[in-house]
């Protein structure tokens, strides 16, 4: 379910490039890339190759060196600290490695807490975050906190938090890097669903086989640059 | 298709308040800790300000009760020549009494004397000794100033005495006197003659403060108008308001009140900071100490406050580059730790002033008996007594809670600036 009109994310020959002491590091080279709205991207590629930082540029958590970056049809590199704050509450769900969820929130709480940023009514929070926690399995974890709940299902309320507010594009920074093989095929077909049903655009970073085998377009990166972009059946 | 998001709202206090709490009891050890530090500074603030407070205006009241008045009118010249000419003219009296006896004063007014004060020379067969001379209406008087009650020997003067003197103790054996015995006073009179005066002993006091009780000789107002030719005119008219920060505003009305003579140059209003330069001097001193030792516990404890939130935000750079991350400002950031501070130290505030004013609560009555540690002491013609009794203003709590407030804000603010400046790929990367 891809959709043609504006691109969910543009980037057009974007670099990244750090200073470490006196050393000049290149972590993202000249990258062009689109990717649709509705994709089920993965960036593939070993570490260090430039696949996490290609997606903090793209979720406004970074700023490029050189090039441009679009979100939505909006160009995130002349955005205020404010304005792309606010991109990424309204625009932009997040998924990390480590769930990241926070320890002093239930997992309701957790779920709901973009919404309550972006001041969805309390009902309509609570209506959204309890269809996704019963899409995701979660129905009757509500009330725990995340240090109560394995990281599988830290993981899913992750996902939970990053789609509910309804945003045009998920990042997936290495999401199953910490579940084990049935925890990982229980958050991907998660994933998948939430992509097919409501439309969500998901792009991943991983090196992870199974997210590759799943993901529809796979956009392999090497030393900072795409090396391959594959988009399959 | 993702739906439009909601239209944004400020960040609700309450989820502020929320993150605040829970982060709080997260470290419940150090939180308590820290609060335990606030709690003891402030309760000791309240404590010492009271105590400084009461003393202080134990002071006051003293001073200005053996003196002229937390508020005074008096001729410009007065205060410098001493001399009887210097005397308020009777409608000038007139107007003053009627000014502090207005509505809007006289509620504050808790005694008014109009007295009559010359210096002189006090002679018996064993000399003679330098005088201050105070004519007194004695009911008036007695009312205003705590002197009668110092007798040692007689009685403090009664309405219808002519010839009669209440005498200090150290003038009364300089001068070899015994109750009954009778003296001479001399001073300049209205007419700028040498003027002289038989009066007999009725009662002896000993306040305590050596120049009054070296010198000060009270006679009947009446007396004096006779020896002197001054009829019933007074040198000041003076009042004891219910608490000394009520002076400045009684001397303003009071002032508006008598604006005519003092245009004319036949009147003066002064506070008793005006009038007794060196009480206040003292006061202003006492407090500043106060305020130094309250200044450094403080900063010690700011330095804890900042420790406390600091390692808060230390400990959580990755939630704070979640909460980035998912759409809060750099300001919104640096909000959550200001309200942790702020919640921190209000709550330790509040109940450190509750701990405060119960424990100053013990020592309202009897007051506080240090007479172990000091004796009774005077300086500048005031008593100080060994026994410390609190005194609570409005104003006083509010300015402790104000700086209690203030301390957490301040003490906050790097922490804040920290959470709202970090790197939020660094801070995600943190302990990862």
């Amino acid at each position: 379910m891809t959709d043609t009109g504006t691109a969910a994310v543009r980037t057009d020959g974007v670099w990244k490039v750090f200073h470490q002491e006196a050393e000049e590091v290149q972590a993202v080279r000249d990258v062009s890339l689109t990717i649709a709205r509705g994709e089920f991207t993965a960036l593939a590629g070993p570490s260090g190759s430039g696949k996490t930082t290609l997606l903090n540029l793209v979720g406004g958590l970074t700023r490029p060196s050189r090039g441009v970056v679009e979100v939505a049809g909006r160009d995130v590199t002349a955005m205020s600290n404010q304005d792309l704050a606010r991109l990424r509450l309204d625009q932009v769900g997040f998924v990390f490695q480590a769930y990241n969820l926070l320890p002093v929130l239930t997992a309701l709480e957790n779920a709901e807490f973009p919404m309550l940023l972006q001041g969805v009514p309390a009902d309509e929070r609570q209506a959204r975050v309890h269809e996704l926690f019963e899409r995701t399995g979660m129905t009757g974890l509500e009330d725990r906190r995340p240090g109560k709940l394995s990281g599988g299902q830290q993981q899913r309320v992750a996902v939970v938090r990053a789609v509910a507010s309804r945003p045009a594009l998920v990042l997936a920074d290495e999401p199953t890097a910490n579940l084990d093989s049935t925890a990982s095929a229980a958050l991907l077909d998660v994933m998948a669903d939430l992509n097919r049903e409501m439309g969500v655009t998901f792009v991943f970073a991983t090196h992870d086989a199974r997210v590759m085998e799943r993901s529809r377009r796979l956009v392999r990166m090497v030393d900072g640059r795409i090396d391959s972009d594959e988009t399959r059946a | 298709m993702p739906s439009p998001p909601a239209t944004r709202r400020p960040l609700h206090a309450r989820v502020l308040l929320l993150l605040a709490m829970r982060n709080l009891r997260r470290h419940v050890r150090r939180t308590v800790l820290t609060a335990s530090a606030m709690i003891v500074g402030s309760a000791l603030l309240v404590f010492t300000f009271a105590m400084g407070d009461g003393s202080h205006e134990q002071w006051i009241d003293s001073g200005v009760r053996l003196g002229e008045g937390h508020v005074t009118v008096e001729r410009p010249e007065f205060r410098v020549s001493r001399r009887i000419e210097d005397r308020l003219p009777a409608a000038v009296r007139r107007a003053a009494e009627a000014a502090f006896a207005a509505p809007e004063v006289a509620p504050r007014v808790v005694a008014t004397t109009s007295k009559l004060t010359v210096t002189g020379l006090a002679s018996s067969a064993a000399g003679s000794r330098p005088a201050r001379i105070v004519a007194v209406d004695p009911a008036a008087e007695a009312e205003f100033s705590p002197i009668d009650d110092q007798v040692i020997e007689g009685r403090y003067l009664a309405p219808d005495d002519r010839l009669a003197a209440y005498v200090g103790v150290e003038l009364v054996d300089s001068l070899d006197l015994r109750l009954g015995s009778r003296f001479v006073v001399q001073a300049q009179d209205a007419e700028r003659e040498i003027a002289g005066q038989l009066l007999r002993v009725v009662g002896i006091f000993r306040s305590g403060v050596p120049e009054v009780d070296q010198m000060f000789v009270h006679i009947p107002l009446a007396t004096a108008g006779e020896w002197l030719g001054s009829a019933g005119d007074v040198t000041n008219v003076g009042v004891v308001v219910d608490d000394s920060t009520a002076a400045p505003g009684v001397a303003a009305q009071v002032e508006r009140a008598l604006a005519e003579p003092i245009a004319r140059g036949d009147a003066r209003v002064m506070g008793w900071r005006e009038a007794n330069p060196a009480l206040a001097a003292a006061v202003a001193i006492d407090d500043f100490g106060n305020y130094l030792v309250q200044g450094f516990i403080f900063t010690i404890i700011a330095f804890g406050i900042v420790n406390t939130v600091l390692m808060s935000v230390l400990h959580r750079r990755r939630e704070f580059g979640v909460l980035r991350a998912l759409g809060l400002t750099p300001g919104q950031t640096g909000t959550i730790v200001l309200i942790e501070g702020l919640t921190l130290t209000a709550v330790s505030g509040f109940v450190g002033v509750g701990l405060g004013l119960a424990f100053t609560w013990y020592f309202f009555g009897d007051g506080w008996d240090i007479s172990g540690l000091m004796d009774e002491m005077t300086f500048s013609g005031v008593v100080i007594e060994p026994i410390l009794h609190p005194l609570v203003r409005t104003a006083r709590i509010t300015q402790v809670l104000l700086f209690i407030l203030f301390i957490g804000a301040a003490a906050s603010v790097y922490p804040a600036l920290r959470a709202a400046r970090l790197d939020v790929t660094e801070a995600m990367k943190f302990d990862r």
